[in-house]
C-alpha cells in the first residue's frame, strides 16, 4: 500500500530499504545470540554490540531519510516509531549479550534459554515478513497472530526458567543480578518485538 | 520445521500406584489436559492419563475418583516420536493413530510433548510463513 501510494518516489524507496536492512540486521544479531549461546561461543557474542552499533547508524539514517521529506508528514511519527521500537529490540538484546559476557550460565538454564533465544530469531524473521507485508498492502492478521503465538510460547517457557532459576545456588550479589538481568532481559525481546508488531499494525490501518 | 520449536517441555508426571483424585488435583492446579504415568521400572514403560480419561473412563461411569488407580485407567505405551521428526510428519502420526499428543524423545529420554495446540500453533506459524505445511 505504501508503495502504490509513492510508486517511484526515490526517498521513500530508500526508506524502506534501509529499514529492511534494519531489520535482517537484527535477524542476523538474533541469530548470532542463539549461536554463541548454545555454542557458549564468548567471541561471537561479542559481535552482537557491534551489531547493535551498526543498527544505531542505519536508524539515525532512516530518521534523517524520513524528516528530509520522505512520506507524507502524518505517516512520518508511525514509521519513526516502529523503527524506534526495532532499535530498542537491538538495545535489549545488547544488553541481554553483556550480561551473558559477566555470568557462567548454569547448565540447567542453558536448553531453555537456548530455546528462547531460538524463538526470539523467528520472531524477529517474522518481523521482516509483517513488514514486507505491510508494504506490499496486504492484511498482518495472520502474521500478528503468529507473533502472538511466539511470544506466548516463550512466556511459558519464561515461567520454567525462572522456576528452574531459584533453585540455582548464588555465591554474590553481582552475580546473582547479572543472571537475574540476563534471563529477564532474554525472555523481553519478544515484548519488543510484539511492540514493533503493534506499531506495524498501527501504519497499516493509517494507510486504509 | 522440526516438533522441538513447538513442543512443549515441561512434563508434568504422576505415579501409576496414585489415584485418579491425585491426577485430577494436579490436572487442576497445574491447569494442564494429561500427565505422563510414570510405572514402576523401565522409564520407557510409561503411559498417559488425560482429562478425557478421567471424564468418559470414571466421572461418566459414576466411579469414585479416589478409589480407582491411574494404571487402571492410563493409557499405554506412548505414542515416542524422535526429536529430529518434522511437523507434517508427527500430524500425520496424530491423524493415522487418532491422537491428540505425542511425545518427543531423544534416544530413550522424553524431552518433551507435542498437544494439538502446539500443531495448529505450529501449523499458523508456518502459514504465516507461507511454507503452508502440514
Amino acid at each position: 500500500m505504501l508503495k502504490q501510494l509513492f510508486v517511484g518516489a526515490r526517498r521513500e524507496q530508500a526508506v524502506i530499504e534501509e529499514i529492511k536492512k534494519h531489520i535482517v540486521l537484527l535477524c542476523s544479531a538474533c541469530e548470532k545470540f542463539e549461536h554463541a549461546l548454545r555454542e557458549g561461543d564468548r567471541n561471537l557474542m561479542r559481535l552482537v554490540p557491534e551489531m547493535e552499533r551498526e543498527g544505531d547508524a542505519i536508524r539515525r539514517r532512516i530518521i534523517s531519510l524520513i524528516y528530509e521529506g520522505a512520506f507524507l508528514p502524518y505517516l512520518r511519527p508511525n514509521l519513526c516509531r516502529f523503527v524506534e521500537v526495532v532499535d530498542a529490540v537491538f538495545d535489549l538484546l545488547q544488553e541481554t549479550a553483556q550480561h551473558y559476557l559477566n555470568i557462567t550460565l548454569p547448565e540447567q538454564l542453558l536448553g531453555e534459554s537456548a530455546r528462547v533465544a531460538h524463538l526470539n530469531h523467528r520472531m524477529c524473521e517474522m518481523l521482516l515478513y509483517t513488514f514486507e507485508t505491510t508494504m506490499e498492502g496486504r492484511d498482518l492478521r495472520e502474521k500478528a497472530l503468529a507473533v502472538r503465538i511466539y511470544e506466548k510460547k516463550i512466556d511459558d517457557i519464561k515461567v520454567g526458567i525462572l522456576k528452574d532459576a531459584r533453585k540455582i545456588p548464588i555465591a554474590s550479589f553481582w552475580e546473582g543480578e547479572s543472571l537475574s538481568q540476563f534471563l529477564s532481559g532474554l525472555t523481553n525481546i519478544s515484548n519488543v518485538i510484539e511492540d514493533a508488531t503493534d506499531s506495524l499494525q498501527i501504519i497499516n490501518v493509517s494507510m486504509r | 520445521m522440526k516438533v522441538t520449536e513447538f513442543m512443549t517441555t515441561k512434563i508434568e508426571s504422576i505415579e501409576a500406584e496414585r489415584m485418579v483424585y491425585d491426577a485430577i488435583e494436579r490436572m487442576v492446579d497445574r491447569r494442564i489436559r494429561s500427565l505422563l504415568v510414570v510405572f514402576p521400572g523401565d522409564a520407557k514403560n510409561a503411559g498417559v492419563i488425560t482429562a478425557r480419561d478421567v471424564v468418559f473412563r470414571v466421572l461418566a461411569q459414576d466411579k469414585n475418583p479416589q478409589a480407582v488407580k491411574i494404571a487402571d485407567i492410563a493409557s499405554r505405551p506412548i505414542i515416542c516420536i524422535d526429536k529430529e521428526t518434522t511437523l507434517d510428519k508427527a500430524v500425520s502420526l496424530m491423524e493415522a493413530k487418532g491422537i491428540a499428543r505425542v511425545f518427543i524423545c531423544d534416544r530413550e529420554a522424553i524431552i518433551g510433548v507435542l498437544s494439538m495446540l502446539d500443531v495448529m500453533a505450529g501449523v499458523l506459524i508456518l502459514r504465516a510463513r507461507g511454507e503452508q505445511g502440514a
